[in-house]
């Protein structure tokens, strides 16, 4: 599903270039859980961000569904976003002074979905993640669990195929975590491509395969 | 189509819960608008005020009149004839359909030498004594408000009746009387009075002193010809008309210029005077304050919209992480650009709207006052809302801009 081949991305630094991913090949099948662990710096956010159609990258291809993606051209990742790929962040990143709802149906809106869907959409993403009774809070009323359950409903509503994780327990206790490690583990479960960066071994374990970077290269992946 | 619709309708919700979120913010920004459009507003009507006051002050005459006159300069020391105005009827006569600039004509004659007696049984009046033809008060724009005007067989067959002004009637009839119907002496002349002029409000002309110097209430308008008899000679003093449109007034002046001098150039020369002229005048006097109060509002327009673009650029960086957010879960650049415009065009409509009602609430105040027609028309709202919505794009357009080009990555990990 996924083909990285050979991704090289530097950021620029003032005058310096400095190199983040050195030859990246990668490959990850629908269905498969993945963890993507290393030390800071060593690109596992940057990797991600170009799995997930955030960013671009300066040498290499990047295969999503069989297709070439053209980093450059920002209208067609705004489009593979919209409709192949579910974000899920480490600090949940809800709007703060709209309702639960409100914040799930934002992609649907970019999305075109009519409104009488986007109302439907929600009630079962928000069933999905357990919150039905908490659909008209605003974040600032919701627990750090169930901001997270919030984001993962959103990252859900338009039904991608991958859904793209960024330290998603890393604002969360530990139970907590636990709670949305479970979640995940579900939704793979269900045939969810799930890709998630984290530092912790124990959330890597819910993983079904974890790829270790190292100053930007993959160091092991097993 | 409606699905395009409903989702542009989507977007521009989005802009609005943005806006709410920030209320105080949006409300400040509103005001500044608002009040810009109000001053704009205001001046709009006060200019307009002005134009309706002149113009009005202007209508006496009737604004396509023009006059036509012996032009007493000497050129030629030889000239023979000195004494005279020029104008007699057989001129009138051959002037019948010479020009087709004309709508009406008529001749004014008027009071040589010592002013005739003009009096009831006891009462005196010192009023202004005119001989005209049946065309003359529809030309001068005098509205009759009791009786009624010359007919052309008065004319025609010189009847003794009289059109009297509003002056006239307080000093020969007093306030009790009604003067239709009831005769009065003029020179050795019984007239019978058959109707009343209605008053005409000259201040504003009076006060700035040209073409002021008689009241115009106070006049007697009586059959030409049968005044010519009176004081003995054929003569017309000038001639009074109405071209066909104002802009056709000085063709018609020249017209009738050309038919005079080819007629009797070799003793007479003759000129005129335009309504046009005072009319384009005063136009242009009006317009350079009018001028000199847009730009003023319109400064405080533009500072209306430095307002909401310092606003919305505060806005944009506030909100930096939230576009990079919206940007991940498939905000377009232009999906990005929409809101924050759209967001910048409902502050500055708003406050448009608000500013529009205020001016309204203005003018229809001064146009109680002064009761002049100072309603805002269809034009000045939609061009007010035009205006506004336009300093929403132009003030709004650069902070969207620069909301739209973040790159998500960096948005997203803004502090």
């Amino acid at each position: 599903m996924i083909e990285l081949s050979n991704i090289v991305k530097a950021y620029q630094m003032g005058d310096v270039k400095v190199p983040v991913l050195n030859g990246i090949d990668l490959r990850i099948e629908s269905g498969e859980f993945v963890a993507i662990m290393g030390p800071s710096g060593s690109g596992k956010t940057t990797l991600l961000n170009i799995i997930g159609c955030l960013d671009t990258i300066d040498q290499g291809e990047y295969k999503l569904s069989g297709k070439f993606v053209d980093t450059q051209d920002d209208a067609q990742m705004a489009r593979v976003r919209s409709t192949h790929i579910g974000f899920v962040f480490q600090l949940f990143n809800l709007i703060p002074r709209i309702s639960a709802e409100r914040n799930v149906e934002l992609p649907m809106i970019y999305a075109n979905i009519p409104h009488q869907q986007r109302r439907e959409r929600v009630r079962q993403a928000l069933t999905k993640v357990g919150l039905t009774d908490r659909a008209r809070h605003v974040p600032t009323q919701l627990s750090g669990g169930q901001q997270q359950r919030v984001a993962i409903a959103r990252a859900l509503v338009n039904h991608p195929d991958l859904l793209v994780a960024d330290e998603p327990t890393g604002s969360l206790d530990s139970s907590t975590g636990r709670e949305i490690m479970q979640m995940f583990r579900q939704l793979n479960e269900e045939g969810m491509t799930i890709i998630m960066v984290t530092h912790e071994s124990d959330i890597a374990a819910y993983a079904r395969r974890t790829v270790q970077l190292l100053d930007g290269r993959i160091q092991y992946d097993h | 189509m409606l699905n395009q619709f409903i989702f542009i309708v989507d977007r521009i919700l989005q802009a609005f819960y943005a806006l709410r979120d920030n209320r105080l913010r949006s409300v400040l920004s509103i005001i500044g608008i608002a009040v810009g459009i109000a001053a704009v507003m205001a001046v709009g009507t006060v200019s307009k005020g002005g134009s309706y006051l002149v113009f009005s002050e202007l209508e006496t005459f009737g604004l396509n009149s023009v006059w036509v006159f012996r032009d007493r300069r000497d050129k030629d020391p030889n000239r023979l004839v000195r004494q005279g105005s020029g104008l007699d009827n057989y001129d009138l006569l051959a002037l019948q359909n010479c020009c087709d600039a004309i709508e009406r004509l008529s001749p004014v004659v008027m009071s040589r030498g010592n002013r005739m007696v003009i009096q009831t049984s006891n009462r005196y009046s010192n009023a202004q004594l005119y001989g005209v033809n049946a065309d003359y008060t529809d030309i001068n724009n005098d509205k009759i408000s009791q009786g009624r005007a010359f007919r052309e067989y008065d004319i025609k067959r010189n009847r003794a009746v009289a059109l009297i002004g509003p002056t006239v009637v307080k000093d020969l009839f007093g306030e009790y009387t009604s003067p239709v119907g009831q005769e009065i002496r003029i020179g050795l002349r019984r007239f019978t009075v058959i109707g009343v002029i209605e008053e005409k409000s000259r201040d504003f002309l009076a006060s700035i002193g040209s073409a002021g110097g008689q009241d115009a209430n106070n006049r007697i308008l009586i059959p030409y010809k049968l005044f010519q008899q009176m004081r003995g000679d054929k003569s017309i003093n000038f001639l009074h008309l109405k071209a066909i449109t104002l802009d056709d007034a000085p063709r018609a002046s020249d017209q009738v210029i050309n038919f005079l001098e080819r007629r009797n150039g070799k003793n007479y020369q003759y000129t005129s005077q335009t309504m046009s002229t005072y009319i384009k005048t005063a136009q242009r006097i009006l317009d350079g304050v009018a001028m000199i109060g847009v730009v003023a509002a319109s400064i405080s327009l533009f500072v209306g919209g430095l307002g909401i673009m310092n606003i919305m650029s505060t806005s944009v960086l506030e909100r930096t992480r939230e576009i990079g957010l919206r940007k991940a879960i498939g905000a377009s650049k232009n999906d990005i650009l929409f809101q924050f415009l759209m967001e910048a065009i409902i502050i500055s409509t708003i406050g448009g709207v608000i500013g529009l009602t205020l001016g309204s609430v203005v003018s229809m105040a001064l146009a109680s006052v002064t009761g002049f027609p100072l309603t805002p028309s269809l034009l000045v709202i939609v061009i007010a809302l035009a205006v506004s919505i336009v300093v929403g794009i132009a003030s709004g357009y650069l902070p969207a801009r620069r909301a739209s080009q973040l790159h998500p990555v960096e948005a997203l990990r803004y502090e």
